[in-house]
């Protein structure tokens, strides 16, 4: 699971020189990261670090200010003129629907039933038929095990439930990447087994992923590579066991890995 | 004098019909002015939000009557004729549509961004954003002060009269100007007035329940 | 088109506006002094109240909300003084409507204000033995002011705005000034851009001025 990829095949997604401003704040330095097909990536570092803003730039949720953000060798946000010429509001919608988003906050639509959640993408953006879209909403919520809560709706799931659905939500529309953001961090301890064994079974498959978290035995079990980020750039990137070892030479990440096992364990 | 108010019923339905008949007009024209304009304060790039927001607070700041004139009566001096029937329409637009752009920040504003974002990582465009994930969150916060402002365009609509168009306020003045039964008849149309709006603000208590049992 | 602006003329009756500012904010005060007399009044006996006296004040706050101004002014400056024997002028007369009409708006902030106000102050206030005259004056009143401050300012201006419904009597406030002008010069535009800015500069100093008065307010309770 751990060999890390450096073979010649092109990365799926790749982050280069991505640098990122709110106001006089530099939330991203020149950010680079490059994932490949099947690859589990996960952003590990102290709020604040970018992190997050990281992966909304990835689908474009947030702009940045200079660099590259490249899904197969497309351009995310901007035309592939170079001329960092913002994209047509179908095109950034086409885009946004090749990669898949799990929030902290699940964000759910309320107003429509499990399926429909799922159903929606697929019909308004993939153009499938309402009896197509309801099959393939059920073959997901049955992955996620909530087979029989695709006519409820979100206000009468738990909050392990809503997750699961928002990654069924995700998964359906095939994105090539699928984007974690702190997934497990709004729930309840108890219920965040269920949402991370569905991830790991995604992960099992070969779906490509990047995922924001603090379950640092979930990110050491399941990734094949952890990148920590600090200040707003990658500090360190590598195989689980190198970065999450106890000894190593990077006094930031040592020092970040210090405070999480006292805080944490 | 129970005999001369009789008599003048017929006249006054037609008063009435006309007050509806405007109320009409004002409350679906304001809908559809209100909503694009309210998208664009919300949505709309920064000088279109100016704009906006500058005329909804002109508007808003100021007496209906004041802006009932200022159309009626400046727009001919402009060079624009309109009958008056219609400047009296445009005029409670104007005013009612202020209100419509209000209703529809305050009902768009409450839904939280994360509807947005997953509506958008999901791959669906603008249009597609708002019509099947932000309007149908937002309609039930809508629609309760919508509905109860309709009693303001059916009130503020009793303005036109002074422009000479004979809504129910004007029926009742001259009938009074006939008959000389001033107190019988303001009471009647007080009434009449009352029936319709005191249905309406019912209405929109029973829409407002009927609304709220999926709030989360 | 082609329209060219020229305010001369309105500068040489500003009087006649000015003036009428003046008296639709006499008139706006007076209304809603008179108005947050009878609104507190009927509020606190609301919710104190049986069943018959609640049906009346609301038959009047769901009345007066449910018939335009316009029809009212009328009634009472035209229609009244045919069937009681009294006499007034049209500037009494209107302060007596929008004070009724204010009346029946202030009535529903007071109450919802009053009912609003958590029950854990009103026992705190019996704990520490004040009889029900003192909780009201120093425990509930000042409690629901707190909480309908907002409010009150929004339905202050709304009826600072409804004054100018008394030049349809002839009343020579603000809007009546700007028909004259309107009728007198035919500087048309120039009288109600001239009008609407007083009508926005007022209405957004009254709110400023209310804000103050609402932050002074909570940092004296």
């Amino acid at each position: 699971m751990s060999t890390s990829s450096k073979i010649d095949t092109p990365a799926l997604l790749d982050v280069a020189n991505v640098s990122k401003s709110f106001g006089s704040v530099e939330v991203l330095r020149s950010v680079s990261l490059q994932v490949a097909r099947g690859e589990v990536v996960t952003v590990i570092g102290p709020s604040g670090s970018g992190k997050t803003t990281l992966l909304r730039c990835v689908n474009f949720l947030e702009s940045y200010d200079s660099g590259s953000i490249r899904i197969d060798g497309k351009e995310v946000g901007f035309r592939d003129t170079g001329t960092r010429q913002r994209r047509s509001e179908r095109d950034l919608a086409a885009m946004r629907a090749e990669t898949g988003m799990v929030f902290q906050s699940f964000n759910l639509f309320p107003h429509l039933t499990a399926a429909g959640n799922i159903m929606l993408g697929l019909r308004k953006v993939r153009g499938k038929s309402s009896a197509e879209a309801r099959s393939i909403a059920e073959h997901w919520l049955g992955r996620v095990g909530l087979a029989h809560k695709a006519d409820s709706l979100p206000a009468e799931l738990s909050g392990g439930q809503q997750q699961r659905v928002g990654i069924a939500r995700a998964v359906a529309m095939g994105p090539k990447i699928l984007l974690l953001d702190e997934i497990t961090s709004a729930l309840d301890p108890e219920l965040v087994g269920e949402v991370l064994e569905v991830v790991r079974s995604l992960a099992e498959e070969g779906m490509t992923m990047v995922m924001v978290t603090h379950e640092m035995a979930f990110a050491r079990d399941a990734s094949s590579r952890i990148v920590f980020m600090a200040d707003g750039g990658v500090s360190a990137a590598g195989p689980p066991a190198e970065i999450l070892a106890a000894d190593t030479d990077n006094e930031r990440l040592r020092n970040f890995l210090a405070r999480f096992r006292a805080s944490h364990f | 004098m129970i005999g001369q108010i009789a008599y003048a019923l017929p006249f006054l339905a037609q008063g009435l019909a006309l007050t509806l008949w405007v109320s009409l007009l004002v409350v679906v024209f304001s809908l559809v002015a209100g909503v694009i304009m309210g998208v664009g304060l919300v949505y709309g790039p920064a000088p279109l939000r100016w704009v906006v927001r500058i005329f909804s607070d002109t508007i808003r700041g100021i007496p209906i009557l004041v802006l009932i004139f200022f159309v009626y009566y400046g727009l001919p001096a402009v060079g624009l004729h309109l009958p008056s029937f219609w400047a009296a329409v445009l005029a409670l637009t104007l005013f009612k549509t202020a209100q419509v752009i209000e209703y529809l920040r305050g009902a768009v504003g409450s839904i939280p961004k994360g509807q947005s974002e997953a509506a958008m990582a999901i791959g669906l465009t603008f249009r597609q954003r708002l019509a099947y994930v932000i309007f149908p969150q937002a309609f039930r916060r809508f629609l309760p002060p919508w509905i109860n402002g309709v009693t303001d365009a059916v009130k503020g609509s009793a303005l036109v009269s002074l422009l000479g168009i004979t809504d129910l306020m004007q029926a009742i003045n001259q009938v009074i100007g006939r008959t000389y039964e001033a107190m019988p008849l303001y009471i009647l149309g007080a009434l009449i007035y009352f029936a319709v709006n005191y249905a309406l603000s019912l209405a929109s208590r029973r829409l407002e329940k009927r609304f709220s049992f999926i709030r989360e | 088109m082609g329209y060219a602006l020229n305010f001369n003329l309105i500068w040489r009756h500003f009087d006649k506006l000015w003036g009428g500012l003046l008296l639709s904010l006499e008139l706006a005060v007076i209304s809603i002094a008179i108005g947050i007399v009878i609104g507190l009044v009927l509020a606190v006996w609301y919710v104190s109240a049986g069943r018959v006296v609640r049906t009346i004040i609301a038959a009047y706050v769901e009345f007066i909300r449910n018939v335009p101004l316009i029809l009212l002014v009328y009634l009472v400056f035209y229609g009244l003084p045919t069937v009681v024997d009294i006499a007034y002028s049209a500037q009494t007369s209107f302060v007596a409507t929008l004070a009724l009409y204010s009346g029946a708006y202030l009535v529903e902030v007071f109450r919802s204000g009053l009912e609003a106000v958590p029950r854990g102050q009103i026992d705190a206030g019996k704990a520490i033995g004040l009889t029900p005259w003192q909780r009201l004056l120093h425990v509930r009143l000042p409690t629901m002011l707190r909480i309908t401050l907002p409010a009150l300012s929004n339905t202050f201006i709304s009826l600072f705005k409804d004054t100018s419904v008394a030049s349809v009597i002839s009343v020579p406030e603000l809007t009546y000034g700007a028909q004259w002008i309107n009728f007198n010069t035919f500087r048309i535009v120039e009288v109600y851009l001239v009008v609407t800015a007083m009508y926005l500069l007022t209405g957004y100093a009254l709110l400023y001025a209310l804000r103050l008065l609402e932050r002074w307010f909570r940092a004296a309770h």
